[in-house]
């Protein structure tokens, strides 16, 4: 009996590692989903510059998820081929562009509505989760592909109407690498940026 | 000498053991950096693209003829049509797109696919005064489903995409998905050169095709902006994004 007592801890420990995907983890990024909504529609926010609201989305994201994963995903092997000082110009710039164009894109629309299905357990460090997302009359489906990291569950590819953010940047950066190189990346980015800073005053 | 009783090895032991499998666990638990950043993605073939030099070219130019041309009579449509009246005319332009979607359906194999087509046509025609209203979407049975065409079929029969294609005004496209349009055009009798409609003058498909593409392209063009705004390469992004698309939807 005293055998069986001092046996608990182990199935505990052993149960306790090997839970499935926590279905917490979909309450988690409900909340940040609706954390990002919220930064540009909640009160107060239609007197926020763009700029304003990229800010506060930036940091509402970056508050329950490390950006990083999904960009280095993107990037993939193409990473090595950079400097360290490059891949951190790229990180940040990739970033910005990132929240910038959730931003532009909401900007103008109404309110989303966001629906979250079932988690679905891949493996025990894989999950997605697929969504719903209406908008102006329109529903849009959106998976979010999670990994069980040492830094706790992360974001690593978002899928769109089927088409996923990592696959497409990923070919555009195997495609970039053959012919350029890091600072390459680096000022098309900071080119793309300035662009779609003059998109924008032409818009107005 | 203290003495040690079996109870307290075995507790000695477990804790051993428990050490232990929590250390694995916590190597075992989780995805490492490197496996995740460095893996191949699923994402099936590579994209055979030997006309890339062209198929640039023709990327170009209809990227200005859609931001140039496209874009204003967009805007034009949409300022001067009612929302209502925007979404009518889309759902009227799906309806008769019917054809395409059955044939894409029976070429499949896709008896329930096909049954469901034809039941939202009949619907949608009648008590939808022509598909301008589609109130299959909310009969039982009769709700919406993914759209078939040809190319899918032929996708779906195993046929390979062959090279990736930039169509002049119509975007992006492969070698099979070339060979579905034409095949969609032969079975839809509204399309020309393949019309069933043998008295009509040269004017109206003209105009059914204009009418046709105004009413779509507010949405064609806020789905191209959205994929080329945070594109690095945006032709490479369309690339990737059309065949991603495409073969998702065979696969389904």
């Amino acid at each position: 009996m005293r055998k069986l007592i001092l046996l608990t801890p182990l199935v505990w420990l052993l149960a306790v590692s090997s839970l499935p995907a926590a279905s917490s983890e979909a309450d988690r990024l409900k909340g940040v989903i609706n954390a990002a909504i919220e930064a540009v529609y909640g009160d107060g926010c239609a007197e926020l510059t763009l700029e304003e609201k990229q800010v506060k989305v930036r940091a509402t994201l970056e508050s329950e998820y490390d950006l990083d994963v999904i960009i280095r995903r993107a990037i993939g092997r193409n990473w090595s081929l950079m400097n360290a000082q490059e891949q951190e110009q790229v990180l940040q710039l990739v970033k910005q562009l990132l929240v910038k164009a959730y931003v532009k894109g909401m900007n103008g629309t109404s309110r989303p509505e966001v629906q979250l299905g079932e988690t679905i357990e891949i493996t025990d460090k894989r999950i997605e989760i697929p969504s719903e997302i209406k908008m102006d009359g329109k529903t849009v489906n959106v998976l979010y592909r999670l990994g069980r990291m040492k830094s706790g569950w992360q974001i690593y590819d978002i899928v769109a109407e089927d088409i996923s953010v990592v696959a497409n940047y990923r070919q555009q950066l195997d495609d970039h690498f053959r012919k350029g190189n890091g600072q390459d990346l680096v000022n098309k980015l900071k080119e793309l940026l300035i662009k779609e800073d003059i998109d924008e005053e032409i818009q107005l | 000498m203290k003495k040690y009783n079996s109870n307290h090895i075995f507790a000695a032991l477990l804790l051993c053991a428990c050490g232990i499998t929590s250390s694995l666990h916590a190597e075992d638990d989780f995805l490492l950096e490197e496996n995740l950043y460095g893996e191949q993605l699923e994402i099936g073939p590579a994209i055979s693209d030997p006309l890339e030099f062209i198929n640039r070219y023709t990327f170009e130019f209809n990227d200005f003829v859609y931001l140039n041309l496209v874009e204003p009579l967009a805007k034009g449509y949409q300022a001067v049509t009612p929302d209502p009246v925007e979404a009518s005319a889309t759902r009227f332009f799906n309806n008769l797109k019917y054809p395409v979607r059955l044939a894409g359906n029976l070429l499949q194999g896709r008896l329930d696919g096909a049954w469901v087509e034809t039941g939202r046509f009949a619907i949608n025609s009648t008590i939808g005064v022509l598909g301008l209203f589609t109130p299959a979407d909310k009969m039982s049975g009769f709700e919406p489903i993914p759209k078939e065409d040809i190319g899918q079929a032929f996708g779906s029969w195993g046929l390979g995409e062959g090279p990736y294609l930039i169509l002049p005004l119509l975007g992006p496209s492969n070698l099979r998905d070339l060979g579905g349009m034409l095949g969609d055009r032969a079975v839809n009798p509204l399309d020309e050169p393949f019309s069933a409609i043998d008295d009509w003058s040269w004017e109206w498909p003209i105009a059914l095709a204009v009418t046709e593409f105004t009413a779509a392209s507010p949405s064609l063009l806020e789905r191209y902006k959205r994929l080329k705004g945070t594109a690095i390469d945006p032709y490479g992004s369309l690339k990737d994004g059309y065949t991603q698309f495409r073969r998702a939807a065979i696969q389904e």
